[in-house]
């Protein structure tokens, strides 16, 4: 059971007349295939449950592509999809399942409604082959389980964008999908509906158990939701982990910056493990830094950075670099919502970092522009990589 | 000269029989051949495209002269048509419908094919997800939502049948009480030096057309639904 995909798809650069010509005439005279510039290539594989998974990302690394290879709307160059044991593709056994056949749910980025039909068409144009009564029922379940059961006889440009989801969502569920795919479904939606929503998503795939990959570019929402996060940028998989694991552990430089982990230093070094505070320093310039990990080889070049939120203030006090602790000055206080973001210079170590902190607590602690203070980063919060 | 009843009625039926007729075929291949222009891509697309629009910027009377050699007696469709029916089509109400059939299929052509490229692929696409085959995916999403090009391009073709002159009077003739439509019927008046009749006729058409346009109009503002 589960969803299984391995595949790869290239996309060229759009060639002029002229370079094809050049490019046929030099496999005329040599023989050998040249091939078109590559602009992009998808090259992924995983493994998933009926769980719930985000495919996180910046814009432009390949997840709506790889939704499009999924649900089939455009074949990849080589590799297989397998759901729930169903082969939806596999390029070796010259499989490719019609996108008809393949039973899944999609819900496209502007939710594709059509716009000649009402809210009860839309949903019942899924239903194809069930008879009047069965179809009727299923439709007044869908309009119940989202309840939206007002807008029966609305069309899509009476509806606001939340509504739209609602309806969207409605369709894609009542073929009894065996997949759902979400793309970015929350781009047009407020705040405020949009955490009603995940709500509303996580219970549902909860309820149906099916696996559900989710497409989003905000960490928030990837935050807000995931049981697991799928990493992607330049049409790679990062990491797929768990969010402690992206976000503590991650694998490499994208998934820390894709995390919000915007204090990123590259020049530390692994001095050794130190027996009695369980910890391994790390010098970063002239700066000491000890931490948890265990699996470091001394002379080791690392990353190291810290989130934001990690970074703790300290009342006034001296600095202990043994307990990762130490003296700094504030640069820079902005506010940022409930939180304030922080800008602090570390004394004599010539690094800035970036904390976040609720705005009482500055307040409290009296924090503005110029003052000294100290900051603590705590020793397990501290992610190398 | 008071124009006979006849001289009006005749004329004008026939040339309403012949552009409803023309525009039903126009309306059943256009569609289906401004579908696969924009939705399929094949060998060979742009020479088709080329052919079909062609009739758009060629003179009537070389339309009418080709369709001569393809429709005629010694023609390859002619005489496919003479075999099957026992008869030849030539000066006759049917070989007057291709005529308007040739000159009037660009227009709808060019006019839905626009209308269905403009439909949103994602909605297709949608569809098929749900389980629709293409053909019910064109005739529940993409023609539905293409309707206003389409009927756009169904009052051209009229109009344009009805106006059909050079192509019609190669083909069909101008063989009074048979193949003698409006256009043909002014023209020959008016060499007749039969004017009153030749101005009836004209203020006959004039209103046709002006209805035309009203009724495009109308559909254009029909939609009760926004895309």
């Amino acid at each position: 059971m589960g969803v299984k995909v391995r595949l790869r798809k290239s996309y060229y650069e759009a060639e002029d007349s002229k370079r094809r010509r050049d490019r046929a005439k030099g496999r005329a005279k040599t023989g050998a295939k040249i091939e078109a510039k590559k602009a992009f290539m998808l090259d992924v594989s995983f493994e998933m449950e009926n769980e719930l998974v985000v495919l996180f990302g910046p814009s432009g690394s390949g997840k709506t592509t790889l939704f499009k290879c999924i649900s089939g709307i455009t074949d990849p160059d080589c590799g297989n999809i397998t759901v729930n044991n169903k082969v939806y593709y596999n390029k070796n056994n010259k499989i490719n399942l019609p996108i008809q056949k393949r039973n899944l749910g999609y819900v496209f980025q502007n939710y594709t409604l059509f716009p000649h039909m009402d809210v009860r068409k839309n949903i019942e144009c899924g239903l194809k082959n069930w008879n009047k009564e069965s179809r009727e029922e299923r439709v007044m379940e869908m309009l119940s389980l989202l309840h939206i059961e007002e807008l029966e006889k609305r069309y899509p440009s009476q509806l606001s964008g939340g509504q739209k989801q609602r309806v969207a969502l409605a369709r894609a569920l009542a073929p009894r999908p065996e997949l759902l795919l979400l793309d970015e479904p929350f781009s047009a939606l407020d705040k405020g509906i949009k955490t009603e929503f995940i709500e509303k998503i996580k219970s549902l795939q909860n309820k149906l158990k099916i696996p559900l990959l989710f497409i989003t570019h905000s960490l928030e929402e990837a935050f807000m939701l995931a049981d697991r996060v799928l990493v992607m940028h330049g049409g790679k998989i990062q990491q797929f982990g768990t969010l402690d694991e992206i976000s503590y552990h991650p694998e490499n430089r994208h998934v820390a910056e894709l995390t919000g982990l915007s204090n990123l230093f590259d020049d530390a070094r692994v001095v050794g493990y130190d027996e009695i505070s369980k910890s391994t320093l790390l010098m970063s310039g002239d700066l000491k830094i000890r931490i948890n990990s265990l699996e470091l080889n001394p002379g080791n070049l690392v990353s190291w950075g810290i989130h934001p939120e990690d970074i703790t203030f300290l009342l006034p006090g001296s600095e202990d670099q043994d307990k990762n602790i130490y003296q700094a000055y504030v640069s820079s206080v902005i506010n940022k919502g409930p939180k304030k973001k922080i800008t602090v210079k570390l004394i004599r170590h010539y690094k800035t970092l970036i904390a976040e902190v609720p705005a009482q607590f500055v307040e409290s602690l009296r924090l503005s522009a110029g003052d000294s203070c100290l900051i603590k980063m705590e020793m397990s919060k501290v992610v190398v990589f | 000269m008071i124009p006979m009843l006849d001289q009006i009625w005749f004329p004008l039926s026939i040339t309403l029989w012949i552009a409803t007729m023309s525009s039903l075929l126009v309306l059943c291949s256009g569609v289906v051949i401004a579908y696969i222009f924009a939705r399929r891509d094949f060998r060979g697309k742009k020479l088709a495209e080329l052919l079909v629009t062609l009739p758009l910027v060629l003179p009537p009377t070389v339309i009418g002269y080709l369709l001569v050699i393809l429709v005629g007696k010694n023609g390859f469709i002619g005489h496919l048509i003479f075999n099957v029916l026992g008869t030849g089509i030539m000066f006759t109400r049917q070989a007057a419908v291709i005529a308007a059939y040739t000159v009037s299929l660009p227009l709808m052509v060019r006019t839905a094919q626009a209308a269905i490229e403009a439909v949103d692929k994602e909605l297709e696409y949608a569809a098929y997800i749900l389980g629709r085959s293409e053909i019910e995916t064109a005739l529940l999403i993409t023609l539905p939502l293409a309707k206003r090009g389409i009927l756009a391009g169904l009052v051209l073709s009229f109009a344009r049948a009805v106006g059909e002159f050079g192509a019609t009077l190669m083909l069909a003739g101008n063989i009074p009480g048979k193949t003698n439509t409006m256009s043909i019927s002014i023209y020959s008046a008016f060499q007749a030096g039969n004017n009153e009749l030749a101005q009836v006729l004209v203020l006959i058409l004039v209103l046709m057309s002006l209805l035309f346009i009203a009724l495009t109009g109308k559909i254009a503002n029909r939609e009760k639904f926004e895309v």
